[in-house]
């Protein structure tokens, strides 16, 4: 198979879901819900224990105890099965609706002399997603910020329902745009899961290197636009430069711009001559050697250092109650990494160096990127370097029935799809996008900072709001 | 320091894209085209099956069968030209509207021809781009709700491959500011309100050009009951430019298409 995930899945009662999340070493991957056939609901609860998946799933006959008292990063998923599936949980701390939108809805009040309320968005000054950030500030301080999120919600988990399984991939790769690949290929990974089918080496070769080249995209795109946040432009600009060599490589050597359109259940649809490979490897060895030399200049500048240190501090303890993922938990201490935990595909051949840092401000998150774009360099040069011969996909049936589960380290962290097929065609696809896990985290590194500063620690997370709200 | 970075930049070879390069080109959309003397009836039915959302019909018209391919529907997703044996291609130039009916380009599958084709191109834009845009053009973008991927080629419109800045085009953070919003799609149902107030907030004249598959038709999440619809049916829009996302090339076409029809037309609607 193409992920060879350790799983162990069984039925259980809500009371063994809740011990499973509160064992040691425990994180919390997902909680969702499904509805088979004869319409029995039932909740799936999913948690990493000693980097091997578990689920727990529980038949809902009543309301649910809430995991969120022994695991705080269950709130938002119980919020949404709430507000999805109707399920009642009892001892939820807020059940306020979250993916719902109605017209009455009742913001946390923080009171007091001289304490005022800031309602940003949804719509946003520059060209990014919408989201409503409603701040308590006292003068300049961030006292409370409490998110709005879910304006992007577009039912995307419904609309695959009643689809054949090729045609998951298209609907996949417009969960979150800038990640597509990192989705294309979860999905396609757990359609392979549940069928069992092994993608040749050569397709999985080729997974590694666009999944990494998305990574490489995603963090030199956000270290430059960190820059621009503080009012360095000049990087900014030279990293969008970066940016766009790279796309353009992409689109002369893989026919694409963003990968759409390559990832495919049973492995790739393009596949790539040797002067392809030769010529993406020189664009990717010039582009992270520029980056690279840039980088170590920024961070050699006063004015942004002065910016970056110290500011939006995410304490490592809320990180892994929260159960945070991908660079804005490694950069605060958090260890954890799908490539390294949970290897899949062409990374059980390859050596992945996770980088680490512990002070959780910006300037670990911004480093945690520049680090990070220097490993998936590597990592593609190794792979183009070391390219197995041979076909690039296999045959999927599309007419099985089965269920299956999948999890890649997408640029913003652990992405994963469980899907449920029947003869062919997807009954229920759940998709636990890193954003959704780790948005919850924003405030507690926001308070305490001016508002102004806000979009600074804001884009350090980068987090996605598609991706978020589906 | 910072002059370091200066000095780096201004010593790589320039980069920019000419602007006889970028107009009506859409090469590296994934975005198919016809090859009329290839298309047999056979073929096109099964293109037609192959797409997922409909771009492509088959219609019955005076007793003539015509292929009907929708731009503004298409994702690019390469499954009619997998299907289509050589007779669907990657498309070089797609056609960017004002009227949302000039996504569509129509075939008679029989005589292998293509019925019509609005071609007012922009062949001349070159010279006259200042004219065009006027001197300056302040764009508002509005996210009604898409995947991202559409702000990520807006976003690259400033980068120093195309710099639209060179057109005295600009990126303003506020709708009071704006001469056109630039809208991606598709408007969900949490979102709707939003634009609304944000098109009431721009004050006449003023331009809106959806973007994007989603923003043209409601794209990939056309039939999702969380989603209110394309960008024209929240609110009064002026152009169209398809792609999934639409690139860079795509969208500089489009601001110039909707400018230069307003230009011909004058400013009312």
């Amino acid at each position: 198979m193409t992920a060879n995930l350790t799983t162990r899945s069984v039925e259980g009662s809500a009371e063994s879901a809740l011990r499973l999340l509160q064992g040691s070493n425990t994180r919390l991957v997902s909680i969702f819900g499904s509805v088979d056939e004869s319409g029995a609901r039932r909740v799936h609860y999913l948690a990493d224990v000693n980097r091997e998946y578990r689920i727990v799933s529980v038949p809902v006959t009543g309301a649910l105890p809430s995991a969120t008292r022994v695991s705080p990063a269950a709130a938002w998923y119980e919020r949404e099965l709430h507000d999805r599936f109707g399920i009642e949980i009892e001892g939820h701390p807020d059940l306020r609706p979250l993916v719902a939108h109605p017209a009455e809805y009742t913001f946390l009040q923080t009171q007091g002399v001289g304490v005022c309320e800031l309602p940003v968005g949804p719509v946003h000054a520059g060209i990014i997603e919408p989201g409503h950030f409603r701040f308590s500030v006292m003068g300049d301080s961030v006292l409370h910020l409490e998110l709005r999120l879910f304006y992007t919600h577009k039912g995307t988990e419904k609309l695959f329902e009643g689809a054949p399984v090729m045609n998951g991939t298209a609907l996949a790769e417009s969960v979150s745009g800038d990640n597509c690949f990192a989705h294309a290929v979860a999905y396609s990974q757990s359609v392979e899961n549940a069928f069992g089918i092994s993608v040749p080496p050569r397709g999985r070769a080729i997974r590694l290197i666009g999944l990494e080249f998305e990574r490489m995209m995603a963090h030199i795109a956000d270290v430059g636009a960190l820059c621009g946040d503080v009012g360095c432009v000049v990087p900014a600009a030279y990293t969008a430069r970066i940016k766009e060599s790279l796309l353009q490589a992409s689109a002369s050597c893989f026919g694409t711009r963003f990968w759409r359109g390559i990832a495919t259940p049973g492995g790739v649809k393009r596949d790539l001559s040797a002067e392809n490979a030769r010529q993406f490897g020189m664009a990717i060895a010039q582009a992270a050697a520029d980056f690279a030399g840039m980088a170590h200049i920024v961070l050699d500048t006063p004015s942004v250092m002065n910016r970056f240190e110290g500011t939006g501090v995410l304490d490592n303890k809320i990180a892994c109650d929260l159960g945070a993922v991908g660079p804005v938990a490694r950069a605060s201490g958090v260890r954890g990494d799908v490539r390294h935990d949970h290897p899949y595909g062409h990374y059980r051949k390859i050596t992945v160096e996770t980088p680490h840092f512990q002070q959780g401000d910006v300037l670990a998150r911004a480093r945690m990127r520049i680090e990070e774009t220097r490993v998936s360099a590597r990592l593609i040069q190794e792979t183009l370097h070391d390219l197995a011969a041979g076909i690039i996909r296999t045959p999927v049936p599309t007419d099985a029935s089965a269920e299956g589960f999948s999890a890649v380290e997408s640029p913003r962290g652990e992405l994963l799809y469980w899907i449920r097929v029947r003869d062919g065609r997807i009954a229920r696809c759940h998709i636990k996008s890193p954003s959704f896990q780790s948005w919850p985290c924003l405030p507690y590194a926001v308070a305490g900072n001016i508002s102004a500063d806000f979009p600074l620690v804001n884009k350090s997370f980068n987090l996605s709001y598609s991706g978020c709200d589906r | 320091m910072i002059f370091d970075i200066v000095q780096r930049s201004l010593s790589s070879p320039g980069v920019l894209v000419p602007f006889e390069a970028l107009i009506a080109n859409s090469r590296g959309s994934r975005m198919p085209d016809v090859r009329q003397e290839a298309l047999t009836a056979s073929i096109a039915r099964r293109a037609v099956a192959s797409c997922a959302l409909s771009a492509l019909i088959i219609e019955e018209e005076d007793g003539r069968s015509i292929l009907s391919l929708d731009y503004g529907k298409c994702t690019g997703c390469g499954h009619c030209i997998e299907a289509g044996e050589g007779a669907f291609l990657l498309a070089e130039s797609v056609q960017c509207g004002v009227a949302r009916q000039t996504l569509v380009r129509r075939w008679d599958i029989e005589r292998g021809v293509e019925i019509s084709r609005d071609e007012t191109a922009l062949t001349d834009a070159a010279q006259q781009i200042r004219a065009i845009v006027g001197g300056a053009l302040n764009i508002r973008q509005v996210d009604g709700g898409s995947c991202n991927g559409c702000e990520a080629e807006i976003g690259a419109l400033t980068n120093p491959y195309y710099d639209l800045e060179r057109f005295g085009i600009h990126f303003v953070p506020s709708p009071r500011h704006a001469d056109m919003l630039l809208v991606t799609g598709p408007v969900t149902r949490n979102m709707a309100e939003a634009v609304k107030r944000t098109y009431e907030a721009t004050p006449p004249p003023m331009l809106v050009v959806a973007v994007g598959a989603c923003g043209c038709s409601g794209g990939i999440f056309a039939q999702s009951p969380e989603i209110a619809g394309s960008v024209d049916a929240v609110i009064q829009v002026d152009a169209y430019i398809p792609g999934c996302p639409p690139t860079p090339a795509m969208l500089l076409t489009g601001i110039l298409r909707v400018l230069r029809h307003r230009q011909l037309r004058g400013l009312s609607r």
